[in-house]
């Protein structure tokens, strides 16, 4: 359940983020969570509330953002969203391999909060 | 109300950690590999055979990730190595603070290795996450396990730079087929090793050795003793 760290991390990155620009208690922090990242979002979510439960922004919503894997050939430059539920790596137009491009993301993308000096 | 795009990495903290791992490492020319897999793979008997193996020729040490008990590392001073257990104290994985501290407190004698060996806490998800500052990540999938692990756990198995199927000697005890694990590791990464070992017996143990080998090579910038 290693969530719990991230979910801590995130609320950090959060709270140091809006105390950067003088603001109050954070309403919702929304996060950038790939598919490849190893992150089950619902149990972030239950880290999520134990993380903020007993601080001055208990009351942050969580808003994850899930970002499908991407793949991307680099024989034919096709560029195709992993089919659900297989983990084949091969070009459907050429046959070669193909790279993820993208679904690797855990990213604090934004904070919103009281006040502020923004 | 304010809204600030902040796009920071909740893994900024542990990446930056690694990256000073990683930095010193690579002056004391000290090759790091990270073994990832769930608990009861072989990983602590896979590491006695390289401690065995490797002891006379290169200066080994090892860390060990648990949730208690000191039992791993005192398993590998028994092989005659230097190995420190790090207790996370119920967190399912490794981090690159803890693997710091454990060096700061051997005091140098588990950073001016030839090589350093990281048993990850038995898990195949949660270390995929934590970068520990290592060359590479290694998972271990034993015969025993089943063979659709590789793609009911992709993070891992597309990461890791070696993929070791452990305990081959009961290939023939189980119904486990080799070939569909083999497909299915190449499918998730395709320039990634893979492995067949026994730790018993001894079997495919001789390539992982001289993989190791060539890597430390390699990070020295000597050439590698595979094109020899």
């Amino acid at each position: 359940m290693h969530e719990t760290g991230l979910a801590a991390d995130a609320y950090r990155i959060a709270r140091d983020a809006a105390d950067a620009r003088g603001g109050g208690a954070i309403e919702s922090v929304t996060l950038v969570v790939g598919e490849l990242s190893a992150v089950e979002p619902e149990l972030l979510g239950f880290a999520w509330e134990a993380v903020v439960s007993g601080t001055p922004d208990a009351r942050a919503r969580l808003v994850v953002e899930w970002r499908r894997a991407t793949q991307r050939c680099a024989a034919c430059g096709e560029i195709a969203e992993r089919a659900p539920g297989s983990w084949l790596r091969l070009c459907p137009i050429c046959g070669d391999a193909l790279a993820v491009t993208g679904g690797d993301e855990l990213d604090v993308r934004s904070v919103a909060f009281e006040g502020g000096d923004a | 109300m304010t809204e600030i795009d902040v796009r920071q990495k909740v893994l900024a903290t542990n990446a930056a950690a690694a990256e000073s791992l990683r930095s010193g490492f690579r002056l004391t020319g000290t090759l790091v590999v990270n073994l990832i897999s769930s608990p009861g793979s072989g990983k602590t008997t896979f590491l006695e055979a390289t401690a065995r193996a490797l002891r006379d020729r290169l200066r080994l040490g090892a860390l060990d990730g648990d949730i208690a008990t000191e039992r791993d590392a005192d398993r590998l001073r028994r092989q005659g190595i230097p190995a420190r257990q790090i207790l996370t104290g119920g967190a399912c994985h490794l981090d690159a603070r803890q693997i710091e501290k454990a060096l700061a407190e051997e005091n140098g004698r588990l950073s001016t290795l030839d090589l350093l060996l990281i048993e990850n806490v038995g898990n195949l998800i949660c270390p995929t996450s934590y970068d520990l500052g290592e060359d590479f990540k290694v998972a271990l999938l034993s015969v025993t396990e089943g063979d659709d692990k590789p793609f009911k756990y992709p993070a891992i198995f597309a990461r890791a730079a070696v993929t070791v199927v452990t305990k081959a000697d009961l290939l023939e005890h189980v119904e486990f087929d080799l070939g569909a694990v083999r497909d299915q590791v190449a499918a998730l990464n395709p320039s990634g090793a893979f492995l067949v070992t026994s730790s018993r017996t001894g079997a495919g143990m001789d390539a992982w050795y001289a993989l190791l080998e060539n890597a430390l090579a390699e990070k020295r910038g000597a050439p590698a003793l595979a094109s020899r």
